[in-house]
């Protein structure tokens, strides 16, 4: 039987056992490098693969769990080789499969990590590449869930469709070291389209066995056992539990639908051969399973069985201040936007960084990588331009609902093909060539033309989310019933669930909140799971919460009464910033008080005058009082902070009331390639920000042309660079080599805990700054201001 | 078993450049970032006994040898607050950048406060033996290019799911490697203090009049 077919129909399937604990006990050297053994003592190698084969081993994986191009770059061997003799190795010992073996590249991905994910694709594509004469892939002991997604993506671009196995390592708490879920994992994975997934090593069979039933209960696919033999003796380090004992501890996964089990480290292969006499007296047991709808990132699920928020405020349309930000690539002001959704109660982001001036696919993935790097709240990509979803879909580490598709044929036949391919769910809106139908009735027939299309290509019911659009009730009155009529119906009688943009009920009218308010009340009642709205609006967030309550979600109302318990009916709180001065908000760290006086002062002061004469006499004194010892840095930077959330009011305003901006001039800054130590360089940023110059954040671990690139594009007269490491040091003295090369114009500035100001001259630097303070002392001379 | 429930806020202030009792702005702040950072964590360590001859490749340098002068055997150690801290910290930058740098700091002290609890678990396990104490890649002359080597001697990629960057650095970042060495016999006492210290002519707590503990 081919194994395609074993793997369709659900069949056993065993696995081999620990190749490092049998190399070990021949005496591999400590620290020594196992893949090599493939060259120096192939026959150990093979002689450890025949044993599992006897021991009745179905499958055997190759010698290759490190074989990639970061980890062997010192055995003068190349990827190609290594994999290609492992595979010749495993080849003679007559197993019925081999499985081309990839462990972790051993480098952690950006954001924590410096690898790229496009480098971790490329590192995979190349080991799939070299493995096309093993029968299937088996990526294992994985704990990263986007490490996992690029390796899929290589494998089934470039795996000549061979099968693909997938397992991951989770600890007791039932998430990995990444903090990737059960749900996640399964999710992502059975979305992408691979062929079996499951978990090994990290723990024995006793303490795999809470993880291993969650996981049987999120995927339809095959699920993979390959556990330790127990836990590790701490001083030995060695495994101890019996094969008996290993093979009946077994038994229990194959009861909650587990077919293909194995050993990982600690076993041996009385362990393989305990384990298959076990299994030759079972049958496999077929889960029945009704998997809910659900989206997530990689460490959060939301499962979409009640009303979920989508936060709608990442989104350009009708904000010049949000068109500024992603004009300037100002990242920090969209991943503010998205944490102040998420405190307010946003279950889901909505991204859409459209804007006719910027490359619309690179500025996704960017948002994306941003936004996924500080939270773990999953994203709905909100894009009409299929290369921007393509490219936001490829990096999106978890599974995203796209939005959106539309009853057209075009958009169909471009649209879920890729919701497809990368295994997200989407939402239909219904409309089409001749627009959006009046009555309910055309809306659900298109609701229903979107979800039959999107089956047809092997989209699962629960992935296909329905928008009956909300029209405008000023100008459409008649239309409002009508869209809850279409909501009602697609829940009831598709059974799917709905989404709902409501902010545009209201457009048009006075007392907007007001009316938007009800109409998502009415719409929730209607049968609305997905509002899409502004979170920081607290009255809309408290209708959702309100009828989670009313509608017996919230049972015994403990989410209400935990959001509203310590509410005290109070007097209109009079603002504090009455008698406050910027002067003493700023200096005293109050952020929200520094932001409304400045508010307050811009109805009566020039934006400009306001930075002049008091935000920036105010940061001097704060910068004075610091050089004089009088106060810390912290101190410093609070003051910086509070003068930030003073300076984003007058860009605001000066976006809506004028073309003016507040520039002193322009200057790039960076951590230098091999560093990740970035706060120092982030309070430069911020100090240099308040004192209105234009900062180019390249952020960290920066390669010197990028660096350069960035000066020449923007021709900055002004280059910060910072390390943290001694280690770091020569990537600083070759970005300024570079730098003096190409943008002879520039002048540099260095700083950072190990530079000294003899080292920076040494290095070619123009000025060494001992604090975020100096710097900003550097500039206004560099820049005369 | 490892239990971080607070923060050694002293210490987490003397990282930031505090005074030791700073006003009450930094302490409220303080209280929100203490409950961010001990949310995110996800503390663990692993660990493995050698023989002190075994190391010789590692061990590179005079001070680490002069420090394990009269320890026969050597415990090799890694300790992580995880990479959700590091998320923890981004996610504190992108909102407040003072949030950010306490968070960092606060990490810092309580990824040395998981390093004594480690070192006090694993030490257990030797009762009859006397610790020196605990030396670190980036001390003295032990350089960090040593790092990718210790991490694989105890296989803490596996078991902890750390990684070196190509520039010798721990990513995650608030993780540590240590060294402990043991002896049979009671090790004289290790000098401390001002005295000591390499910052001791450029200190801000001295220049002040204070110490930093």
């Amino acid at each position: 039987m081919n194994l395609k077919s074993v793997l369709q129909e659900q069949k056993f399937l065993i696995l081999d056992g620990g190749m490092g604990t049998m190399l070990q006990s021949a005496g591999l050297e400590l620290g020594g490098i196992p893949e090599m053994l493939n060259f120096t003592d192939p026959d150990l190698i093979t002689n450890i693969h025949q044993a599992y084969v006897k021991a009745g081993a179905d499958v055997i994986y190759t010698n290759t769990f490190g074989a990639n191009r970061l980890k062997m770059v010192k055995t003068h061997k190349s990827v190609q080789q290594i994999i290609q003799t492992a595979v010749q190795n495993a080849k003679r010992s007559g197993a019925k499969y081999i499985a081309q073996d990839i462990g972790p590249i051993g480098q952690l991905l950006e954001p924590t990590g410096t690898l790229k994910f496009e480098e971790a694709y490329d590192i995979f594509r190349e080991q799939i590449e070299a493995g096309n004469d093993a029968d299937l892939i088996i990526l294992e002991t994985m704990t990263d869930l986007y490490e996992v997604r690029a390796g899929v993506l290589a494998a089934r671009e470039h795996g000549n469709g061979r099968p693909i196995l997938v397992t991951m390592s989770f600890e007791e708490n039932g998430r990995t070291f990444t903090g990737c879920e059960i749900p996640a994992m399964a999710l992502t994975l059975e979305g992408l389209g691979v062929d079996a997934i499951g978990v090994n090593c990290s723990l024995g069979p006793e303490e795999l066995t809470p993880i291993v039933q969650e996981l049987c209960q999120w995927t339809t696919l095959p699920v993979i056992v390959k556990p330790n033999a127990g836990l590790p003796d701490p001083v030995t380090n060695t495994y101890d539990f019996d094969p008996q004992k290993f093979g009946i501890c077994c038994q229990a996964f194959i009861k909650m639908g587990a077919t293909i089990l194995g050993g990982c480290c600690g076993t041996t292969p009385e362990h393989i051969k305990a384990l298959s006499d076990m299994i030759q007296s079972q049958s496999p047991v077929k889960r029945t399973l009704s998997l809910p709808s659900a989206i997530c990132s990689a460490n959060r699920t939301v499962i979409i069985n009640q009303p979920r928020i989508i936060g709608e405020r990442i989104n350009p349309t009708g904000k010049k201040r949000f068109k500024q930000a992603l004009l300037e690539h100002d990242t920090d002001y969209i991943l503010n936007q998205a944490i102040q959704q998420i405190d307010a109660g946003a279950d889901i982001l909505d991204v859409n960084v459209g804007l006719p001036q910027i490359d619309e696919a690179e500025m996704m993935q960017t948002a994306v990588k941003a936004i996924q790097g500080i939270t773990d709240t999953p994203l709905q990509l909100d894009t009409t331009d299929p290369k921007a979803l393509e490219a936001g879909l490829r990096i999106y580490n978890g599974k995203p609902i796209v939005n959106s598709v539309n009853g057209e044929e075009e958009s169909l036949c471009t649209v879920l093909p890729l919701v497809k391919k990368y295994g997200a769910a989407v939402v239909g809106l219904t409309l089409d060539k001749n627009g959006i139908p009046k009555t309910a009735q055309g809306r659900f027939e298109i609701a229903e033309r979107i979800l039959n299309r999107a089956l047809a290509l092997g989209i699962r019911r629960e992935d296909v989310f329905i928008d009956c659009l909300t029209l405008t009730a000023s100008a459409e009155q008649e239309g409002v019933m009508e869209t809850l009529e279409a909501v009602h119906r697609v829940k009831t009688e598709l059974g799917l669930h709905t989404v709902l943009g409501v902010s545009n009920i209201s457009f048009g009218l006075p007392n907007r909140e007001l009316v938007t308010r009800n109409f998502l009340t009415m719409a929730l009642y209607a049968g609305l799971d997905l509002p899409i709205i502004n979170p920081n609006t607290e009255s809309m967030t408290s209708a959702v919460r309100t009828y989670k309550l009313l509608a017996n979600i919230d049972k015994n109302a403990v989410d209400f009464i935990a959001h509203y318990g310590n509410d005290q009916p109070s007097a209109p709180a009079q603002p504090k910033s009455q008698e406050m001065t910027l002067a003493t908000a700023i200096s005293s760290g109050l952020k929200s008080e520094a932001g409304s006086i400045t508010k307050k002062l811009l109805e009566s002061t020039e934006a400009m005058t306001i930075v002049n004469e008091f935000l920036i006499p105010a940061l001097d004194q704060a910068g004075a009082e610091f050089e004089k010892g009088k106060i810390f840095l912290p101190q410093l930077i609070s003051a910086a902070s509070a003068a930030q959330s003073a300076f984003e009011a007058i860009k605001a305003h000066l976006c809506e009331h004028s073309s003016e901006t507040v520039s002193r001039g322009t200057i790039v800054l960076a951590t230098v390639k091999g560093d990740i130590h970035d706060i120092g360089k982030n309070i430069v940023k911020i100090l240099l920000e308040n004192y209105g110059y234009d900062v180019i954040d390249l952020g960290k671990d920066v390669p010197y042309e990028a660096v350069a690139e960035a000066t020449e594009k923007s021709h900055a007269p002004l280059v910060g660079l910072s390390a943290l490491m001694t280690t770091t040091l020569p990537s600083m003295e070759n970005t300024i080599k570079l730098l003096h090369e190409r943008c002879p114009w520039c002048q540099t500035v260095v700083g950072g805990a190990v530079l000294t100001p003899d080292y920076a001259e040494q290095i070619g630097a123009d000025y060494y700054a001992k604090d975020a303070k100096e710097t900003v002392d550097i500039a206004k001379k560099v820049f005369q201001n | 078993m490892i239990s971080l429930s607070s923060v050694d806020r002293k210490q987490a202030f003397r990282y930031m450049g505090l005074p030791i009792e700073p006003d009450l702005h930094f302490q409220h702040l303080a209280d929100v970032c203490e409950k961010k950072l001990l949310s995110s964590i996800a503390p663990r360590y692993c660990w493995k006994l050698f023989q002190k001859s075994d190391l010789q490749t590692l061990l590179i340098g005079q001070d680490i040898q002069i420090h394990l002068e009269h320890c026969d055997s050597v415990i090799l150690f890694c300790a992580t607050l995880s990479q959700s801290t590091d998320a923890c910290i981004r996610a504190a930058q992108a909102e407040d950048i003072l949030k950010g740098i306490m968070i960092d700091a606060m990490a810092s002290a309580l990824t040395e406060q998981l390093c004594d609890q480690a070192e006090q678990e694993m030490l257990s396990s030797f009762p009859e033996k006397y610790p020196a104490w605990r030396f670190s890649p980036g001390y003295g002359d032990l350089p960090l290019s040593i790092q990718t080597d210790f991490l694989r001697l105890i296989n803490a990629e596996k078991r902890l799911g750390i990684c070196v960057s190509d520039g010798g650095l721990l990513i995650p970042t608030k993780s540590v490697t240590a060294i402990t060495g043991l002896s049979d016999q009671p090790l004289p006492k290790a000098k401390k203090g001002c005295a000591i210290c390499n910052l001791s002519q450029t200190c801000l707590y001295r220049k002040k009049g204070v110490h930093c503990s």
